[in-house]
């Protein structure tokens, strides 16, 4: 449901952003899923293949998802490390809330036909 | 087809695989989110966010009754389907509007700037956003709100901050509802709050009873708290989800 949509708004979005483009060109759409914003990519590819039946300007598209763990910064040692199992703590083991990534969910690159 | 005058100033080239963009997703519902924050500039938004069955419209129920007289309080109300629980808020005397999402799992804020003008908020001091029961999607959505407040009920179990983490990461307030359940479930107020510091350190926790009353005393504190604070400094602070 959830997943609904977010595909829709990935369709929104490109729509405003390239207002020239005709959606029927585009090939291959990238999104970059931090593990924080509860996006499966299979789920993101079902979907998007049920969204593109009811919208077939988009059934060029292919969907590339690709998944970011969480990192965090700490201000205290300067250091970056990664968040396993959700425990929110750097390396240094204070706890902190400064996500650097994981929580982004981008189009990060869209492909256009010749 | 090469796309004329593109918005980005990096255009895309032909078939060429090339890092065009970086678009959020959900630029459009932010957006939104921060028309609703412009628009009530001196109004605590506060949604609530649970599984169903957590007792969020008893609490709303409850937390009306002993706010009456203090402040003014209205409701938004998000479910699938019905418009029992806006009925329900109504029957004890609260100002309350069902959204319903017509099968949706969770509100966008673009339905909360629609409801705005549909709900009398003439003098309300605080809006809550009762969002659809769903511990997953609505964590999504920022929809304008000052602070987010997840209801997790005891007898839901004990686990559910590491099993939801994105709804815990992005609340200021746990409450732990059910607690006159506490002595008959297996729920460690300890373990949940271990567990819900993991995924989010600066998350409060309070323990409430709806139907005995433990603890409301305390939340209606914090939320005249939070009313005052938001009249006084008029936070607009952008929240990211």
């Amino acid at each position: 449901m959830h997943e609904i949509s977010l595909v829709r708004n990935i369709f929104r979005t490109i729509e405003e952003q390239f207002p020239e483009s005709a959606p029927e060109t585009i090939t291959c759409i990238y999104l970059r899923a931090g593990e924080l914003s509860n996006v499966q990519p299979i789920l993101m590819q079902n979907a998007f293949e049920a969204v593109v039946q009811d919208d077939p300007r988009y059934k060029r598209a292919k969907l590339e998802v690709e998944i970011t763990p969480i990192l965090v910064y700490c201000e205290t040692c300067k250091k970056t490390s990664e968040v396993k199992q959700y425990k929110f703590v750097c390396a240094c083991g204070l706890p902190t809330k400064n996500v650097i990534q994981g929580d982004e969910l981008l189009i990060t690159k869209v492909e256009f036909l010749n | 087809m090469i796309p004329l005058k593109p918005k980005s100033n990096r255009a895309p080239v032909g078939n060429i695989p090339c890092d065009n963009t970086t678009l959020n997703l959900l630029k459009a519902n932010d957006f939104v989110a921060k028309a609703i924050r412009d628009r009530l500039p001196d109004m605590l938004v506060v949604n609530v966010c649970s599984s169903p069955g957590s007792g969020k419209t008893t609490l709303m129920q409850e937390t009306g009754k002993r706010l009456a007289g203090k402040l003014n309080m209205a409701v938004l109300v998000g479910d699938p389907e019905t418009e029992r629980d806006a009925i329900r808020m109504r029957d004890v005397g609260i100002n309350a509007l069902q959204i319903v999402t017509g099968g949706m799992c969770h509100i966008e804020a673009q339905m909360i700037l629609q409801a705005l003008d549909h709900i009398d908020l003439n003098h309300v001091d605080l809006l809550f956003i009762e969002n659809v029961g769903n511990l997953v999607c609505p964590a999504a959505f920022d929809l304008g709100e000052d602070y987010r407040v997840t209801v997790l009920a005891s007898t839901e179990g004990d686990d559910k901050p590491k099993k939801y983490p994105r709804m815990f990461h992005t609340s200021e307030l746990l409450l732990v509802s059910k607690s006159d359940l506490l002595p008959y479930v297996p729920f460690s107020v300890e373990a949940v709050t271990k567990d819900a510091r993991d995924v989010n350190p600066d998350i409060e926790v309070m323990t409430i009873s709806s139907i005995k009353g433990d603890g409301l005393d305390a939340w209606c504190d914090w939320l005249l708290e939070k009313v005052n604070q938001k009249k006084q400094s008029k936070l607009t602070t952008q929240k990211a989800y």
